[in-house]
């Protein structure tokens, strides 16, 4: 069983947004348009944060690309009351829309604030686009970043149906598929040869918000 | 029941009166609650529609009225059912009429509570899920656990302290036999046997639901004080400081309910009893100031960047209005009108309700005096208030304690009961600064959170106090509020 990590690697990313767009598409996820966004009803699963250090002319901008962090000692699965979000044994944080009841308990209980919730019906301009391996969400429910799950799965399957292990690099989410700096890497970090085994070891790897506990599988390379 | 029954019961048993007495002001009273409840199933329809939209809840602010006010309500339950457990084991023989009164508070509010969980929950029709799904890792379904044994005993409990009454109706209100037999589930029995076993049971009911309550309200608490994710509520004094609301804002909520029942439904209530449970009020308000100051000095003193950022926001920034409002108005300001100190020592309070208020309006910009410095380490914001704010502050804070406190008035048992209704008012405030805080403050780099509640959610909001506010006036036509005099 693969134990699935990601890398970020700061020093590579251009803040271009791709995969915030990439990670959109993939996984159905709606446009809220700009006023609702300026209410506050974005969905996004993969989101670039910006800071601004000091002020014109001597500023510094940093850009921080900010999936789920699919913790290993996750808050969120910890304060579910019906289980709708649990800790899969192969690594990533995955989320019931069948079962989950709306509370927003976990998205409060979430330091990252990776969570989405679906405040109206998920509308498209077409559902011709739509991508048939992932559901879309209904009202009501909260929704997060799945590691690209269903490519996942589907890599596995197809590595089992030709009876062969599963190559690294072989299953890519959509950010990393996207990415122009090739910032991010995704893999097993069960395989100490992975790269993003390698990467992990790596001395500008650090956690987000390392001093809560929480145990991300998302590393991330500080800028050098 | 004809008009004779009523002249003749009135006449008497003079305590039944509330029960069959219904004035013109009753049914004006009954059809504008009855109007709110309607303008807010209309409201509900809209949201069960199209979903949380219609409410200013956001990212990052998650939750807004709807769980405040669920916290609110699970508090003044419980404080309740402190007051009625107090009632029936302090064996005070005075405050016994009191018991039944604060017990049907508790349940009611219990129920609202629950209305608040049902209204906030995206997928309401998937509440079974708490159920066949419970995952007991999490708080909220503890919360779900504890709130139905409260349920039962706090039913229990409101059973056993009515049943001998309502036996006595069924014999002095015929035309209403049915009813008042139903609500005893047929056990009439009102030998000195059976009615000495019912105070038993009373008893041990009423000392099982002491950590009941406790539990209860604890376990809102920790809802969110367990959070690591939330600096401003992840704190182990949230639990204590929620139980002390609890009982401050349980107790207040009871004299409101006695003050209210004995003006305007007509139900008998001894002004004694009212004058010494202001009595008891007043000593409890400085413990829960006690804990506000315990909590906020902790956070100041240390001056963390990340709690700091939300007491900020809480004390001087959006929020500031709602906890001067809770600190001046709902806690100093009953203090006053209970104790009802002589007038040049209620001046000399009013200073300290002045300094503070004008604190507010510079937003500490030159008020630190010297020898505090060091203990404000965070650099506060910067606000000069104009002439007219000067006066408003120095009107709210001295022209208005001083006449409250000279107005002869307010000496009555109406006083007590403002005086209550600011603490019941104040510890909503208290609540709205416990839970909206925190929420607009994240850990990473997003930009800054805010929330206002919509039409809906207001409408939502005041329709569910209505629920509450009608469920009392109809069970004050039932059950006689305090207990029947023997005979």
């Amino acid at each position: 069983m693969p134990r699935w990590g990601m890398i970020i690697d700061l020093d590579r990313c251009t803040a271009c947004q791709a995969c915030t767009v990439a990670c959109k598409e993939e996984n159905n996820q709606p446009v809220a348009g700009r006023e609702r966004s300026q209410r506050g009803r974005d969905i996004f699963w993969m989101h670039v944060l910006l800071t601004v250090d000091g002020e014109y002319p001597r500023v510094r901008a940093r850009f921080l690309p900010r999936p789920c962090q699919h913790c290993d000692a996750p808050p969120c699965v910890q304060v579910c009351p019906v289980g709708a979000t649990t800790k899969r044994v192969d690594g990533p944080v995955a989320q019931n829309d069948e079962r989950c009841i709306g509370c927003r308990y976990c998205m409060v209980a979430c330091p990252y604030g990776v969570r989405a919730f679906n405040w109206k019906a998920p509308a498209f301009e077409t559902t011709q686009y739509l991508n048939p391996d992932v559901p879309v969400r209904p009202v009501g429910v909260v929704e997060k970043c799945t590691f690209c799950i269903h490519r996942i799965e589907k890599a596995v399957e197809r590595a089992k149906a030709e009876g062969r292990a599963l190559r690294d690099g072989e299953v890519q989410t959509a950010c990393m598929q996207t990415c122009t700096g090739g910032a991010i890497v995704f893999g097993d970090l069960d395989d100490p040869n992975s790269r993003v085994s390698r990467l992990t070891r790596d001395r500008r790897a650090f956690h987000l918000l390392e001093e809560l506990a929480t145990h991300p599988r998302v590393t991330y390379l500080a800028e050098g | 029941m004809n008009r004779a029954d009523v002249m003749r019961i009135e006449r008497e048993h003079p305590d039944l009166r509330s029960l069959v007495r219904a004035g013109g002001l009753y049914y004006l009273i009954l059809a504008g609650l009855l109007a709110v409840v309607g303008y807010g199933i209309y409201a509900y329809s809209q949201q069960w529609r199209e979903g949380l939209e219609v409410t200013g809840m956001n990212t990052p602010v998650y939750w807004g009225l709807y769980i405040v006010n669920f916290v609110f309500f699970v508090g003044l339950s419980a404080g309740g059912i402190l007051v009625a457990a107090l009632a029936h084991t302090a064996g005070l023989e005075k405050f016994k009429p009191i018991g039944r009164i604060a017990e049907l508070g508790a349940i009611s509010c219990l129920i609202l509570a629950a209305i608040f969980i049902m209204l906030d929950l995206g997928r309401p029709e998937r509440w079974f899920h708490l159920i066949f799904y419970a995952r007991f890792a999490s708080p909220l379904a503890w919360d779900f656990v504890i709130v139905g044994i409260y349920l039962a005993i706090a039913m229990a409990l409101g059973y056993f302290s009515t049943r001998a009454d309502l036996v006595r109706c069924m014999a002095l209100l015929p035309s209403r036999r049915g009813l008042y037999r139903f609500l005893t589930l047929g056990y009439t029995d009102t030998s000195p046997a059976a009615l000495e076993r019912d105070r038993r049971v009373l008893r041990a009911l009423a000392i099982a639901s002491i950590p009941a309550a406790v539990m209860l309200h604890s376990v809102t608490a920790w809802i969110l004080g367990l959070l690591k994710a939330r600096p401003g509520w992840h704190s182990a004094l949230l639990a204590p400081l929620f139980i002390v609301s609890a009982s401050v804002s349980g107790l207040a909520m009871v004299i409101v309910a006695l003050v209210v029942s004995r003006r305007f439904l007509g139900v008998r209530v001894k002004e004694e009893v009212i004058q010494d449970l202001g009595r008891i009020l007043v000593f409890t308000i400085p413990v829960l100031g006690y804990f506000l100051f315990a909590e906020l000095l902790t956070v100041v003193y240390a001056g963390e960047q990340a709690p700091m950022t939300v007491f900020q926001e809480m004390m001087f920034g959006r929020y500031a209005p709602i906890f001067w409002f809770n600190v001046l108005l709902g806690l100093l300001l009953p203090v006053l009108l209970l104790w009802r100190p002589r007038r040049w020592v209620a001046l000399a309070l009013a200073i300290p309700l002045f300094v503070a208020a004008s604190l507010v309006a510079q937003h500490f910009r030159l008020a630190i005096p010297t020898p505090l410095v060091g203990l404000f380490p965070y650099t506060l914001g910067v606000f000069l208030p104009s002439w007219m704010e000067y006066t408003l502050i120095a009107l709210l804070a001295v022209v208005v304690p001083f006449f409250l406190l000279t107005t002869p008035w307010l000496r009555t048992t109406d006083g007590i009961g403002v005086a209550a209704a600011l603490v019941v008012l104040g510890v909503l405030a208290e609540r709205t600064n416990i839970v909206l805080p925190p929420l607009l403050k994240t850990w990473l780099p997003y930009p800054p959170g805010s929330y206002m509640p919509t039409s809906t959610e207001v409408v939502l909001v005041l329709a569910t106090y209505a629920v509450g506010a009608l469920a009392f006036v109809i069970l004050a036509k039932v059950f006689p509020l305090v207990e029947l005099e023997e005979g």
